[in-house]
Order: C-alpha cells, then structure tokens, then sequence
C-alpha cells in the first residue's frame, strides 16, 4: 500500500470504533473496554481478549445527565453516554481506573447506568516508585485478572503475560518512532497524526505494529523536506477532535511532539522483564512520569515539556484543556509561567467532547500562530 | 431627656462547650503561628492526613481547608478565587484550593490568616484534587511534599494490600517528618495521642448522636462550627474535654427538654455535601424558617476515627466517605437516616467537589427509594458564592418542605 493508501486505513478504523468492535465480536473473541487514562492492557491482551480504548467521543450527552452534574468532564460524560445507548453492546466488561476523582465517579456510576457490561475497577498507587507501591499496584493487578477471570471465559498466565508484554514494549517502539517520523515529515498532517495514535486503540497492539510499520517503512524511503510549517508541541488529556484538527492543518501546524495523555504518554515507557512479568508490569507503572494524574511533587513535567519544544525545536506549545479536567489545569500555571520564562509560546485552548463551535478555537490558533 | 439603655455585653460562659470550642479553633492557629516565630518547622496539612504523627512528633501544622472555608464563611472567597484566578487557575478548580493558593501568594487574608508553611502534609483519601493542590504549592513555595496515599476503595471493604500500602506510607512519612524538623518519633507519645484521639472521637461521636432525639437538642448547623475542633485538634486533650462538655450539655438539653434550634422543629432531614460556606446564613435561614432541623450528617462520621490498634488507624483512615464506594458509601447514611428519624434528604450539589457531586445523583436516588424519604437538591460551592442562587435554594427547600408536609398527612 501506498502512504496514502495507509494513512486512509488508518483514518478508517480511527473513524470506524463500533466497525472495529463488531469484527472482533464477529472472529469470535472477547473484547475489554479500557477507560483513560491507563489500564493494564497487557493482562487484557495476554488473556486472549481484546483491549479497546474507551476515551469517549464527540457527541451530544443527553442519558449521562441523569448520573452526571454538569462539571464532570465531557470524556466521562460521553463515555457513560455511548454505554448507555448501546455503543459498547457486546463487551465483556469495562476496566474504569481511579486515577482522578471523576474517574472514580465514572466507575460507581457505571454500576447502575450500564448494568449489562461489568464494572472492573483499577486502583493504581499515586507514591509509586517505591516498594510499597509496587506491592499495592501488583495487588490492584491481580484483582482486575481474579475479575476478568470471573466475567470473561479466560485464564491468566504468567508466560502469556510475557508474550504480551513483547507485542506492547514493540509497539511503544513503532508508535515512539511514528511520532519521531512526524517531527522530520511535515506532509503528515495533525489530522493523520491523529489518526495513528487513535486507531491503537480499535486494533490489537500487534496488527497496529504490523500495520504501522508498512507506513514506517514507505515513509523512510521519501526524501526528507525541509519544514516550512510552524512546528509545535501539544500537550493535554485528548487531540482527537477532526475540526481541531483541520484547524492546525490550515493553518500549517506541524506537531513535532505531543504530551498528550491518549496519544504519547501511553507509550514512554516500556517494560523490562525481570522475575515475575506481573512484577515488570508493577514496575513499569512506578517509573511512570510526567503525566497530570500521577503524583509529582516536583513537577518535572514542565520541565519535561520544555525539553520536548528544546529537542524538537518547536516554536511554540499548544494546550489543549479539556473542560472540566481539574488535574491538567492545576498544572497548567507551572506549565504556562515556565514557558513564559523561556520565551516560548504558549496557548491554551479549551476543548470538550460537545464542542460544535471552532471558531474561537481557530482564532486563538491564528492569533498564536502569528505571534509566532 | 431618656437615658440610652446600653445592652450587656454578652459574655459567654468560660465552662460551656461552645467557649472551649472556640478556644481551642484560637489556640490552634496562635500556637501555630508561635511555633513559626520559634523557628520551628510548620506544616500545612491535609483535613483527613493521618494527625497521629505530627501529634506525636510535636510538630504544629495548619489547615488550608478549614481556612479556606473560614474566609468563604467571612465573605472573601471571591476576592481570593480572583486572586488565583488571575494567574491562570481555571474557575472549574476547587473553591478550597483556589482560596489557599491565592493565600499563598498574597500571604494576608484579615479574614483568617495562618503562617506560611515548611513543607505540605498530604492526603487523597478526601480526593484526588488535594494531591494537585498541595503539588502547586510545594512547587512555588519550593518545599518537601509528603503524600499518603489512601486510594479510593472500589470495594466495600478495606483490603489487606491497601492496609499494608497505607501502613508502609505511614511509616515513610515518620522518617521523612524527622528527617525535615529533626523531632524524634516516641511509640510511648504514640499510644498516648492514639488514646486520646479515640477519647475525642468517641466524645464527638457521641456528643452528634443526639440529633437522634426528638427535637433535636441542636441545630445541626451547630455541627459545622464545631467540626473545625474534630479537624485541627483531634489528638489534644483540651478537645476531648471539650466535646465531653459538649456530650453533657446535649444529655442535659435532652432531659430540660431545650434546644439550640430556635424554632418549632417540624421537619427533620439530612444534609449532603460540604456547607455552603459564603451563604451559610442564607442556607441556614432557609430551612430555620420553615421548621427544618438538620439532623443528618455524614460529617460527623468524616472527622471520627475510632480504633484499637496500628491496624484499624490505617483502616479508619482508608473508610472515610469520600473513600469509599457508592454502596458503602449509601449504606453509612441510610444507617444515619433511620437513627436520626430523617424525613427527607437536600443535597447540596456542589460545583467545588467533583467526587462528592459525582455520584451523588444515583446515590442519592437510592437512598430516597431505600428510606422511603424526598430528595431535593440545589446547586452551590463550598467556597465560591458565585456558583449558588438564592431563589433556587428557596424554591428547591420549598418543595422538599411540601414533600415532607404531605407525608405527614399521609401517615
């Protein structure tokens, strides 16, 4: 297949989430709903089902209201919606982590609201990196599989795990490779960019790695171009929305790195099998870093995001801040001042799941750009 | 020419309840304040950090939740959420936090002021947005942040592995108190603030129980002024003798047959939520004058912690209602509900508190089905006064009241 060719398949299946469900519900196999902002996918995948990311979508919430007061984020609204109305039918169950407070929300809710499609909570530790975290994390693990046991017809294994945990540490690879690739090609545009990283979430890691490395390959073999575009970094929960999208491409926008919760903080680290593969998956979680919802006392991820714009010399970040999301706007001013301290560009530009209205959206993008 | 008549001045007694109570809410922020002026290291802390062990370390802190609530109750919670507002913290953040970073930043609030802290003493085990909080301030202020982290509890019971992460965090959090104010940890003084501790919180326990008599001996809103002793002073043996004082003057009001709820009690109902602090008068007024009592609160059980050992400190802090999950959760307040003769439930749905609001639509449904009672809500914030209408609060109350009457009619 051509680039082209690939970038439309990926724009399909990133367009195509309830396609994707009913094929892999047709084959035969048993699909897991994984809800923002990190699941254990890898225990999902290692027990033969599949794990699908549940993030939500842009769309009306009219059923939710029922469960949620109005300052509850559109992504939880919009997921409890599509379980309400039917999106998830044939699901086995959905794995809802705690790892901010209406996350927590999300899961009780789901009890009662979607009663059809079990509820597994995930319960991560917050001071992670040290011995007793690591315990509590394997503890939470082993009782989402004691979970997925009871609802699903399958068995957990520690040499299936280990299987799994090579598809996903090679598909953190590709995926960190892609976003490298993005950075030097500026003919990808954001809303291709968009769709590689969405797309992960409908297909099983190692069909996405196969996949992605066809468009790797074909990419490579272009000749590299001088970017005339402006070069930025996003950073947020969600950049999935196609008006957004078009609005960066437009205006010539080239995302040269992003620290985006559904798009590259789900693939910096990787796991190092030592011992038990449970264990390496407890581990990999306490070296988990620069994200909102995990706890950072020092807040190295703003000087994580400024390396990123340093590395890639990006001329500017935007924030995309998804309404009502409290743990990314606490570290929107650390974020704001530091970059206003090293003179870099900054804009912050409030997005949510029932947005139908871009233009302040397209002027702030336009203002910013000719700042730049 | 008529002589004016000059009111007594009103001298409250030195013995009663209310005056120790008051006392030790001044002796708290003086001696906090004192120990600064030492040169000792002072702490913000937490509502729900375990208070074990600072209390047993000698180490004084302060509370931003409790000051926060005192300047919204004092009438600048806006002018401070400006102050925040304006560097960038979104209106969408907790009234609590945006108070208490502002505080931090202009370091003078006539309304309740408190010293800057040496280090921040942390606990989610209230929520999430706590850990967000106290991470901005550590981070402006440049000072160690010590978290404790109590997850949200999915089950209805505390699990052995969440125990033993609690109680492993416990003990880190000694090493590192000591480490940053060189004070020494003692397993004897340890016993000893964990007697106490349990002697206040059975005292206080206790001492809110008697909203089970009818009429109640008190206004429940009294509660809410006394709550701030259960928060800052748990350990102290000023606040156990306190809220004894408290538990008698109540035993006595029960037998002279009086109250401080000054009106006929007609209604009596629960009240969900954190109070609307900067309309505390108005939320108050609104049920007073129509003969509703509160005398349903998940309050009281939110500052008791009732242990035998190590092990059921760590699970009385892992059980507080905000941990907890939703059936837990509606079956601690439909438990308070049938004790206390509640007839119907408002809840407040309050725009600071994303996990207390959250679920609290289903929650609340269940309860009103399970206890057969009305539920009425109205939307408010704990710190904000811009998030709340007084016209709907009337109306929402109104219709609960109405409920209520036909209730009584009906039985």
């Amino acid at each position: 297949m051509s680039v082209n060719e690939l970038f439309n398949k990926f724009h399909e299946i990133a367009s195509s989430p309830k396609e994707q469900l009913d094929t892999y519900l047709a084959q035969g196999k048993e699909v897991v709903a994984c809800v923002p902002i990190y699941t254990p996918e890898e225990i999902i995948h290692s027990m033969g089902m599949v794990p699908f990311g549940a993030w939500g979508a842009d769309m009306e919430v009219k059923e939710a209201k029922r469960y949620f007061p109005a300052f509850i984020c559109s992504i939880m609204q919009s997921i409890l919606e599509l379980g309400m109305t039917g999106a998830y039918n044939g699901v086995s169950a959905i794995v809802i982590p705690s790892l901010c407070d209406s996350l927590k929300c999300l899961g009780q809710n789901w009890k009662y609201a979607v009663k059809d499609i079990p509820f597994i909570p995930m319960t991560y530790p917050q001071n992670r990196n040290n011995e007793v975290g690591k315990a509590f994390c394997r503890a939470s693990y082993e009782k989402v599989i004691q979970d997925l046991e009871a609802t699903t017809n399958t068995k957990f294994s520690e040499e299936a795990l280990s299987n799994s945990i090579a598809v996903y540490n090679e598909h953190n690879k590709v995926m960190r490779e892609f976003s490298e690739v993005c950075s030097k090609y500026s003919f990808i545009s954001a809303s291709q960019r968009s769709d590689v990283f969405k797309s992960a979430y409908f297909m099983l890691k190692e069909e996405h790695s196969s996949l992605l490395k066809q468009l790797l390959e074909e990419i490579k073999s272009m000749p590299k171009e001088e970017t005339k575009k402006v070069k930025i970094v996003t950073s947020g929960i969600l950049a999935d929305s196609k008006s957004l999208l078009e609005i960066f491409d437009n205006n010539d926008m080239q995302i040269v790195a992003d620290d985006i919760a559904h798009e590259s903080r789900q693939y910096r680290i990787d796991i190092t099998e030592k011992g038990s593969s449970l264990d390496a998956l407890a581990e990999k979680f306490s070296n988990m870093e620069n994200c909102s919802v995990l706890y950072d006392a020092d807040k190295k991820r703003v000087e994580f995001i400024l390396d990123l714009v340093k590395k890639h010399e990006a001329q500017g970040v935007v924030v995309l801040m998804t309404k009502f999301c409290d743990p990314e706007e606490f570290d929107l001013v650390p974020i704001m001042r530091a970059c206003k301290e090293e003179g870099i560009q900054f804009v912050q530009i409030e997005v949510d799941r029932q947005m139908v209205n871009y233009e302040q959206a397209k002027t702030m993008i336009q203002t910013f750009k000719e700042m730049l | 020419m008529s002589e004016q008549v000059q009111k007594p001045k009103y001298t409250p007694d030195p013995n009663s309840a209310k005056y120790k109570l008051n006392e030790i809410t001044v002796k708290h922020y003086r001696e906090v304040q004192e120990a600064k002026d030492r040169g000792e290291k002072i702490g913000w802390c937490a509502s729900n950090f375990p208070q074990e062990i600072f209390q047993t370390l000698g180490i004084k802190v302060c509370y931003p939740e409790n000051q926060a609530a005192a300047i919204a109750a004092r009438g600048a919670g806006e002018k401070m959420c400006n102050v925040s507002e304006a560097d960038g913290y979104s209106n969408d953040i907790c009234a609590y936090a945006r108070i208490s970073l502002a505080y931090m930043k202009v370091k003078d609030a006539p309304e309740q002021n408190m010293p800057q802290p040496d280090f921040v003493l942390c606990c989610n085990n209230i929520c999430n947005c706590m850990i967000k909080w106290y991470e901005n301030i550590a981070k402006e202020l440049n000072i160690p942040m010590i978290l404790i982290d109590i997850p949200f509890n999915p089950d209805y019971e505390v699990s052995d592995s969440q125990v033993a992460y609690v109680k492993g965090q416990f003990l880190a959090a000694i090493k590192q108190l000591e480490e940053i104010t060189g004070k020494k940890w003692s397993e004897k003084r340890f016993k000893e603030v964990m007697e106490i501790s349990n002697r206040t919180s059975r005292a206080w326990l206790e001492a809110t129980s008697y909203t089970k008599y009818t009429p109640s001996p008190l206004n429940g809103f009294d509660l809410l002024n006394h709550m701030a002793v259960a928060v800052c002073a748990r350990g102290t043996i000023e606040a156990a003798e306190a809220f004894e004082t408290l538990l008698e003057e109540y035993k006595q009001a029960v037998i002279d047959g009086t109250s401080t709820f000054r009106a006929e009690e007609k209604y009596r109902i629960m009240f969900e939520g954190i109070a609307c602090w900067p309309h505390l008068r108005v939320t108050a007024t609104g049920l007073k004058s129509r003969g509703i009592n509160m005398v349903a609160t998940i309050y009281a059980d939110a500052f008791g912690f009732i242990y035998n050992d190590f092990d059921g400190l760590i699970r009385a802090y892992c059980n507080v209602p905000n941990a907890m999950n939703l059936e837990h959760a509606r079956d601690k307040r439909e438990a308070i509900i049938k004790k206390t003769s509640a007839e119907g439930l408002l809840v407040h749905t309050n725009r600071s508190c994303k996990l207390w609001s959250g679920f609290m639509y289903e929650m609340s449904r269940q309860i009103g089905e399970h206890c057969d009672i009305p539920v009425a809500s109205f939307d408010g914030d704990q710190a904000d006064p811009r998030n709340f209408s007084e016209a709907q609060y009337e109306t929402r109350v109104q219709g609960l009241s109405e409920i209520m009457d036909a209730n009584k009619e009906g039985k």
